[in-house]
């Protein structure tokens, strides 16, 4: 059975407080398949307009007891957070220094009483479209502000926002003394993986090495894209045992598990660089990264496909306060 | 007799114009200036017996507001001289178009009857 849900694209406010015009507008409006929210003056206007979630197109009422539209919309302009609010003053005032008035108060457009109700359409219409316009511009900017922290590829956080997050955890590790985890992985022998079967098996392995990685770990860790093939999770408020045990988990993930490429199934091993800071550790951002980094190195001299726990870090200097 | 009585009390194809051609619409635009004109027309006698200027000028905005929008011609044209009376603060005139505003809103009230079906 087909549900068709209706069209109802805006949600207008409507604020008079004469009854025939707040019937007209808001029966016209609902024919057009907005939501009307109707009210009777400016003070119930604006307890609606300043709530974050308000309608984003009003149609003000100029000549209404107490707080009247001309001042609704200037009280609007003021406040400059939340999303642009459209606004057309309804006026019975038909000479031009008054609508220069109302637009100069902020409103976006003005109709003269008494308005044609095609006039009314045409100016929601056109509100419709700054809204509508506003909106694009919105999602494209939090598209574009999420793709200047995620990698391309996998979705996670890229190398400059990951080395963000770890210097706000370690941070915040210093303020409150909570332990802090962090775990260095590289692919193995990756370079070989990409000559040998080619970029796209290449990224097949990653993608799935990454999807491994987050399996092992809590939903409030952090795990970015540090390099090529290399990896970099922040895991807060871990102890020392439980972040061997996760890193543990993550490579056996990977080792016992064949990763299925269009190049066939390929053996993969990571190897793991662990850092743990505990409480009242003093040791600075740089100074972990280079502990983390010479536990991975460790791992692959070794003989790959293992987790090593960096000792460095306990001995080394305390970095700048 | 004034020129404004010649005016006529009710285009009601200018109306219906206004609104689009929707009788619906246009009938309860109708009923609801029957109910609501009352209240409105006891606050503006109010006003022109206790001389509260500001009191006639928003009262009779209000009125002109809605008879201009139901394109009642005659009873637009005295609600707008009362505003500017108000307006004004002169409310010498104020108790004769009050009058004349009572008797052209009785004759609309007897065109919106007849055209709403009312019984």
């Amino acid at each position: 059975m087909l549900f068709e849900k209706p069209s109802l694209t805006d949600t207008v406010l409507v604020a008079d407080d004469d009854p025939i015009f707040r019937h007209v507008l808001q029966s016209c409006l609902e024919k057009w398949n907005y939501r009307v929210v109707a009210v009777e003056n400016g003070a119930e206007a604006w307890k609606i307009l300043e709530q974050p979630d308000a309608p984003h197109l009003a149609i003000l009422d100029w000549m209404m007891p107490g707080l009247d539209g001309l001042e609704l919309c200037r009280k609007l302009r003021h406040r400059k957070e939340g999303a642009y609010r459209y606004v057309v003053l309804v006026t019975a005032k038909d000479n031009i220094q008054d609508i220069v008035a109302g637009l100069e108060a902020g409103a976006d457009d003005y109709l003269t009483k008494p308005f044609d109700v095609d006039e009314l359409r045409a100016r929601v219409r056109a509100g419709s479209r700054i809204l509508q316009l506003q909106d694009a511009l919105l999602q494209a900017h939090e598209k574009l502000q999420f793709e200047a922290a995620h990698d391309g590829l996998t979705g996670i956080w890229n190398r400059r926002a990951i080395l963000d997050l770890l210097k706000k955890e370690v941070e915040r590790h210093h303020r409150n003394g909570e332990p802090l985890g962090i775990v260095m992985a590289d692919v193995d022998h990756f370079k070989r993986i990409n000559d040998t079967y080619g970029h796209p098996a290449g990224d097949t392995v990653l993608l799935e090495v990454v999807a491994r990685i987050i399996k092992s770990m809590r939903r409030y860790d952090f795990v970015g894209r540090y390099g090529g093939e290399e990896f970099l999770a922040v895991v807060p408020g871990c102890d020392a045992a439980d972040l061997m045990a996760s890193a543990e988990r993550i490579r056996a993930s990977i080792a016992m598990h064949a990763i299925d490429t269009d190049a066939g199934q390929l053996s993969i091993t990571l190897s793991l660089g662990v850092v743990s800071m505990q409480a009242n550790s003093i040791f600075d951002y740089e100074s972990v990264l280079h502990a983390a980094d010479a536990a991975l190195y460790r791992a692959k001299a070794n003989g790959r496909n293992r987790v090593e726990v960096a000792t460095s870090l306990f001995a080394a200097r305390a970095g700048s306060a | 007799m004034t020129a404004n009585d010649l005016v006529e009390v009710w285009r009601r194809d200018e109306a219906l114009d206004r609104v689009g051609g929707d009788e619906n619409l246009l009938e309860e635009l109708c009923q609801i200036f029957l109910s609501s004109y009352p209240g409105v027309m006891e606050k503006l006698r109010e006003a022109v017996m206790v001389g509260n200027s500001l009191g006639v000028q928003q009262a009779a905005h209000s009125l002109k507001g809605e008879l201009s929008y139901l394109s009642a011609m005659q009873a637009t044209n005295i609600a707008r001289s009362m505003e500017d009376m108000g307006r004004a603060g002169d409310l010498s005139c104020a108790v004769s178009s009050l009058n004349a505003l009572e008797q052209s809103l009785a004759l609309l009230r007897l065109a919106l009857d007849k055209s709403t079906g009312v019984h």
